[in-house]
């Protein structure tokens, strides 16, 4: 426990000093503008672009804007985040294994369980703040230009856009295991996510596969309802456990 | 007792085999000198004694306890300095230190009072810079000031010295010596003349296996040959000195007496004096390390 609460102090200190925490967090905190200002921005821009398309026979009709709209750019840009953060973290375990960072604290008697276990809490540690950071001030402008009681699930949406980033996070855990790269971790989770979208195609296995919970649309209009989403939710939360599970007896055996 | 026993160990990699049977045994209160060619295998036999290798045979005991692949509770009584050692450059070494210190277990007070004391010792105790501005030599400093952290009973370096200026060579050299009243050692090297400094003991890697161990004095006795080199003022009393010692050899313009001992020694300058042959120069020649290194690895 004290090698774990060492390296996971340590881990902070790294994220805070080489800037990628600041990075991470202002990226979350644009997206979380964003989401509001592309929405309330949307009726400026067609009314610029109106004469332009009556001329090519398009008339447009009033365009009603309502925090619903805010919440699908919400839906649209979380992804962009995700992956900022999952290009950040991709190397978080394999860069210390290739420049040999580990040997001296490893040799102290550092658990290489400790490893594995104090990188994941950073990375989730990061994740839950920046998500929440997004959904705080989306939720903030959206309510202040419109109204949020319009929109339904919103924090039941934004737990499932949670899990889901945890399930990804929890694939660099398992990748970085045996890979050689941040690249190479970045490929197995690229392919965990084709995998998904390919499965995705099948209708009747749609509703299991983790890919749903990014599915927040229907939640908002009120066509689903939270106990919709509980199977997918079951299943990406057993992945993420057996991904470090399994992680963790690889780490034991990897070269370092 | 032993602090550290190695028998027998195998490892290949591939086809290649690069430990073939070492062994060798490291005593308490000891300066080991590990030494062997590049490639002989020293940093392969230093990584499975502190777990991070698999061996393919034999068996490696730290303090009483076996050495086993992964995580290796034996590690808990190893200081170890890898040959080029990587930190954190965000940290400076005060917070290094503090995170090694904390990883071992011991408290903050502790660990405070003991990176005082080791970078004292390793002369970076006014160094308030981030590691990523160090110079190679700060870094070993720092490297073995890690490794003392935890009091260990066996401070394994590979190749401290390597890559370091004769300044940066000497600090490292003297720190190590100051650490031996604390610490075994065990300190891998191709410098000969490093292990001569501080080493009272030492194990020859040739070929995968261990082709020598012994103490220092003790393989100095059994290898050690005592030659005398005699340098004339004129060359025409060669042959007058060849046919009174038949023995000697003519190298490089030098006379050489081979395994000549202190009476022999005598004999020769009763000889020259006698005879009235003038000299430029009369050495005697002990072998030293690099000759005991080159006759075991037969070249």
């Amino acid at each position: 426990m004290k090698g774990f609460v060492a390296f996971f102090e340590k881990e902070v200190r790294e994220l805070v000093r080489t800037k990628r925490l600041m990075i991470l967090l202002a990226v979350f905190v644009i997206v979380g503008i964003m989401n509001p200002a592309v929405a309330k921005l949307t009726p400026k821009l067609f009314e610029l672009m109106a004469d332009e398309l009556s001329e090519q026979g398009i008339v447009l009709g009033e365009v009603k804007v309502t925090a619903l709209d805010s919440w699908t750019q919400f839906v649209k840009n979380m992804p962009m985040a995700l992956i900022v953060m999952l290009i950040m973290f991709g190397g978080i375990y394999t860069s210390e294994y290739t420049k040999g960072t580990l040997i001296p604290l490893l040799t102290k008697g550092l658990s290489r369980g400790s490893v594995v276990l104090s990188k994941l809490a950073a990375m989730l540690l990061t994740w839950s703040a920046g998500l929440w950071l997004c959904y705080g001030i989306t939720y903030f402008y959206s309510d202040w230009y419109w109204d949020n009681s319009a929109v339904n699930r919103l924090g039941f949406a934004c737990f499932c856009w949670w899990l889901f980033g945890v399930l990804m996070i929890c694939c660099i855990v398992f990748f970085s295991s045996f890979a050689g790269s941040g690249a190479q971790v970045l490929l197995g989770c690229g392919a965990v996510y084709f995998a998904m979208t390919m499965a995705g195609l099948y209708s009747r296995a749609k509703e299991y596969l983790p890919t749903r919970l990014c599915d927040s649309a229907p939640l908002y209009k009120g066509e689903l309802v939270p106990s919709d989403y509980t199977a997918a939710a079951v299943i990406t939360a057993a992945i993420s456990a057996v991904l470090v599970l399994a992680a963790l007896p690889l780490t034991h055996r990897r070269q370092v | 007792m032993n602090v550290l026993e190695v028998k027998e160990i195998h490892k290949s990699f591939g086809s290649k085999k690069v430990l073939d049977g070492v062994s060798f045994s490291v005593p308490e209160n000891c300066v080991f000198g590990f030494i062997g060619r590049n490639g002989a295998g020293k940093t392969t036999t230093m990584r499975a004694v502190l777990g991070l290798l698999e061996t393919d045979g034999g068996e490696i005991d730290v303090c009483g306890q076996r050495v086993s692949y992964g995580n290796t509770p034996t590690n808990g009584c190893i200081g170890y300095l890898p040959d080029v050692p990587e930190f954190y450059g965000y940290m400076n070494a005060r917070e290094y230190l503090a995170l090694c210190g904390r990883i071992t277990g011991m408290d903050r007070g502790d660990v405070k009072k003991r990176s005082s004391e080791l970078l004292e010792l390793v002369g970076l105790d006014k160094e308030s810079h981030r590691i990523k501005g160090y110079s190679r030599g700060m870094k070993q400093r720092l490297g073995i000031a890690q490794a003392l952290i935890n009091r260990p009973k066996l401070l394994i370096l590979d190749e401290p010295t390597s890559a370091l200026d004769p300044v940066g060579r000497k600090e490292i050299l003297d720190i190590i010596s100051a650490a031996k009243e604390q610490t075994s050692v065990i300190f891998s090297t191709h410098i000969l003349s490093d292990v001569e400094r501080i080493c009272s003991r030492v194990a020859f890697l040739e070929g995968g296996k261990t082709a020598f161990e012994g103490g220092i004095d003790e393989i100095r006795a059994m290898k050690g040959d005592t030659a005398l080199e005699l340098s004339l003022a004129m060359s025409s009393d060669t042959d007058k000195l060849k046919a009174a010692f038949p023995a000697a050899e003519l190298r490089e313009g030098k006379l050489i007496f081979p395994k000549a001992s202190d009476s022999d020694c005598s004999e020769l300058m009763a000889f020259l004096a006698a005879q009235n042959i003038p000299i430029t120069r009369l050495e005697r020649h002990e072998s030293d390390l690099e000759d005991i290194f080159m006759e075991v690895i037969g070249k």
